[in-house]
């Protein structure tokens, strides 16, 4: 257990940590140790995201990222679970499928850029496409891996007393596989993200990838670094939600949080 | 006369837990003579780790002082070796048993020659001379903690400290561990610290026995261990006077409170 | 192992593949599509196209900037991440400007890297390593935190030079979570690989791709696409081989711990 004192020497050394590293950014291009065309000042970049803040094309593109990105990691984990139950459950699927998987789960998804671009364009097609099949690996895995962990005694236990499936969702499969699935929904998320702003940014699909794009062709330095914080901040986002969602719900069901604490 | 071999003098240790202030040991003083085989018993919970912690150096008294053959000592004592009572975590899984032994040896300036000598010797010493190439995950949990005792005996230690190290093995692994420490600190006269929760066990091997009271941990009382040399797990503990110190022993720690 | 075992473990590795290319292949065997031509096409077209000519010009241009990105980013995450693992206020200092350039997709920073590197290979070397690091360096942080206390003691104890205690000590053991990261980092270099050769280059497989994409040639396209996954694969089952020789104690570990 981390005392106080440590906790808030922590915070400070953080504080310390962020302060430093916008000094460094905003002395050193002003000082001409850094070029200043390749890296502007901070007060520069923060100029340029105040002037993005105000411009409803910027939020266009925002929404349009976000929304690839739930669109795409909605479609990802229902079919990653859907498809992960069929072959954990049905009896030899694992096994028949798992050469398969482990041939395609290692094929880079800008692979598939080319392809998109031809077949599906350059709008939203194109990103989900991208996004759904680099997402969809990572709930698969995870989720194969969490109903194979069902301990097999607890499953016999189950049918013997006769409970109804239901009932041996509730209390068997969920509990083992939910912290797995959540794992792979975190990884997806993350992924999903990148997948989508790549997308953007290579094809030219609508978003803020497309926006960095842009900035860059028009030498719009500053704004682009502007909008590559953005980026960033979008996945810190995403990251901490994914893993607050994670805490959260695995402390909502009752076993799971028992085990939690044994 | 020659100065003991470790001398504590008003040991104290405080630390902090975050919620409240843990007042472990207060005002400890005993010494230990060279090639004594000392023992310390107390009730659960008393700072009897925490004692072994301070003397091996790992953790910083509050207040108080370490003598080593009459010299001050800060941080760890110079030729101190210790046995752990978790065997499983103070071996390194990635290297073999061999060279979890030679590591200790690695930096004191003993050529690589020298290490292998050291290393067969001490594995000969504690009978498990034909494990050198196996892995610890290999071995049981009682060779295990005898490849730890192995490595701090190859380390030629000045004075060896056991924390609880049989606590964790089952009774007839740990029967048969007593007997080997306490054959290997008569042939080899090491100054051994033994700390235990096990009142038989302390008497069985000690020659002197320092009753711990509850926290904050002080010397409660020191029992002279006056059976003869020679140890026997059946005929010793069968002992009248065995039964006598244990007993008295036992009624100290209950007076001392729970 | 008999006969049986042999032919079932045959079956079961090959059985899906085979039919799923079968599938394919005669799916698309008469086929006019412009986008989908046949699969005997593009195998024809394969073995024309990627001769060793074109391996030397393109292929291995691409993974030799790959191996130098990768190696980089493995030297450079596991180095700081020792010394952020190890001391608590470097990290506290560290932790929150980490969390954020980390969490910027890589490919975005293709345009910044462009700013400071141009076009050439240490463009895009840079590029990898700016996305391979991040793995490797969460990983061994977690890595190095998470060394039992019980072994560091014994170290102290014993009085290891603080050299030896890197050596025997902490890279050791935090060995299986930086293999955790390098793996992560293995998948992440391949796509920066792609990506940086996608944006500015004059050779690569990534170039070659974009191009056959932009003249429309499919066939070549489809092929150029099949050699990535091929490579991607190979390049994982690499990895995999090395891992099992690498962290063979900890797997002979927890196998021993799985059957107590």
């Amino acid at each position: 257990m981390t005392s106080a004192p440590r906790r808030t020497a922590r915070l400070t050394y953080g504080l310390a940590g962020v302060g430093c590293a916008l000094v460094l950014a905003e002395a050193l291009p002003r000082m001409g140790i850094v070029d200043p065309r390749h890296l502007p000042p901070t007060s520069r970049i923060a100029a340029a995201l105040a002037a993005e803040l105000g411009r409803s094309g910027f939020w266009l593109a925002v929404a349009d990222t976000v929304a690839a990105w739930a669109q795409g990691l909605a479609i990802a984990v229902v079919a990653g679970v859907a498809c992960g139950v069929v072959i954990a459950t049905v009896p030899g699927l694992r096994a028949v499928t798992a050469s398969t998987i482990e041939f395609l789960r290692p094929i880079p998804s800008v692979a598939l850029i080319p392809l998109a671009i031809l077949l599906l364009g350059t709008d939203i097609r194109s990103t989900l496409l991208l996004v759904v099949y680099a997402s969809f690996w990572q709930v698969l895995v995870q989720v194969v891996a969490g109903i194979h962990d069902i301990d097999p005694v607890a499953a016999d236990t189950a049918r013997a007393f006769r409970l109804s499936a239901p009932q041996r969702i509730w209390h068997l499969a969920l509990p083992t596989a939910l912290p797995y699935v959540l794992t792979g929904v975190r990884l997806a998320a993350s992924v999903a993200l990148v997948l989508a702003v790549t997308a953007e940014l290579v094809i030219g699909a609508p978003g803020l990838g497309q926006e960095i794009s842009v900035a860059m062709t028009a030498g719009a330095v500053p704004r682009m670094y502007a909008l590559i914080a953005v980026a960033g901040v979008l996945g810190v986002a995403v990251n901490l939600a994914a893993r607050g969602t994670e805490h959260r719900l695995l402390r909502w069901h009752p076993s799971v949080r028992e085990e939690a604490t044994a | 006369m020659t100065a003991a071999r470790l001398s504590v003098h008003d040991l104290a240790k405080t630390y902090d837990t975050g919620t409240r202030q843990v007042h472990a040991i207060d005002k400890l003083n005993f010494t230990v003579e060279a090639g004594e085989l000392l023992c310390v018993v107390g009730p659960s919970g008393c700072g009897k780790t925490t004692l072994l912690r301070s003397i091996a150096g790992l953790l910083r008294p509050t207040s108080g002082r370490l003598e080593v053959d009459g010299q001050p000592v800060d941080g760890t004592p110079p030729g101190t070796a210790v046995v752990f009572q978790e065997y499983g975590r103070s071996l390194f899984p990635w290297m073999r048993v061999a060279d979890n032994i030679a590591l200790v040896l690695r930096d004191n300036g003993i050529r690589s020659a020298e290490r292998r000598e050291r290393v067969r010797e001490a594995l000969d010493q504690v009978g498990l001379a034909d494990t050198a190439r196996a892995y610890p995950w290999q071995l049981s949990g009682g060779m295990q903690q005898r490849v730890a005792i192995a490595r701090a005996l190859a380390y030629r230690p000045r004075l060896l400290l056991m924390d609880e190290p049989f606590a964790a093995v089952d009774a007839q692994t740990r029967a048969d561990l007593e007997d080997l420490v306490y054959r290997l600190w008569r042939d080899l006269g090491v100054t051994i610290v033994f700390i235990t929760h096990d009142i038989d066990e302390a008497v069985y091997l000690g020659q002197r026995v320092l009753v711990l009271s509850a926290e904050p941990a002080r010397v409660r009382e020191e029992i002279a261990i006056d059976l003869p040399a020679e140890r026997d797990q059946l005929a010793t503990r069968a002992d009248p006077r065995f039964i006598e110190l244990r007993t008295q022993i036992q009624q100290h720690i209950r007076d001392s409170g729970r | 192992m008999t006969l049986r075992t042999v032919l079932w473990r045959l079956v079961t590795w090959f059985g899906l593949p085979v039919v799923l290319v079968a599938a394919w292949w005669f799916g698309s065997e008469g086929s006019r599509s412009f986008y989908w031509p046949p699969l005997t096409e593009i195998l024809r077209t394969f073995t024309q196209l990627w001769t060793p000519e074109r391996w030397a010009a393109d292929v291995l241009p691409s993974l030799g900037r790959l191996a130098a990105g990768y190696a980089a980013a493995a030297l450079l995450g596991v180095g700081i991440g020792v010394a952020i693992g190890l001391w608590w206020r470097l990290r506290a200092i560290a932790e929150p400007v980490l969390e954020f350039f980390r969490a910027i997709p890589p490919p975005v920073l293709v345009p910044v890297i462009m700013l400071f590197a141009g076009i050439g290979d240490g463009m895009k070397i840079a590029v990898i390593v700016s996305g391979c690091v991040w793995p490797i360096l969460l990983n061994t942080v977690a890595g190095v935190r998470a060394i039992d206390p019980i072994q560091r003691d014994t170290c102290a104890v014993f009085a290891t030079r603080p050299l030896t205690r890197l050596r025997r000590l902490v890279l050791p053991a935090a060995a299986p979570h930086i293999v955790t990261g390098m793996r992560q980092a293995l998948s992440i270099g391949i796509i920066l690989m792609v990506i940086s050769e996608m944006f500015a280059a004059h050779s690569g497989l990534g170039f070659a791709i974009v191009q056959f994409q932009r003249g429309f040639e499919i066939p070549e396209m489809w092929s150029g696409i099949i050699l990535l996954g091929l490579i991607g694969v190979a390049l994982s089952g690499a990895f995999a081989l090395a891992e099992r020789r690498v962290l063979a104690w900890y797997h002979g570990m927890r196998r021993a711990e799985g059957s107590r």
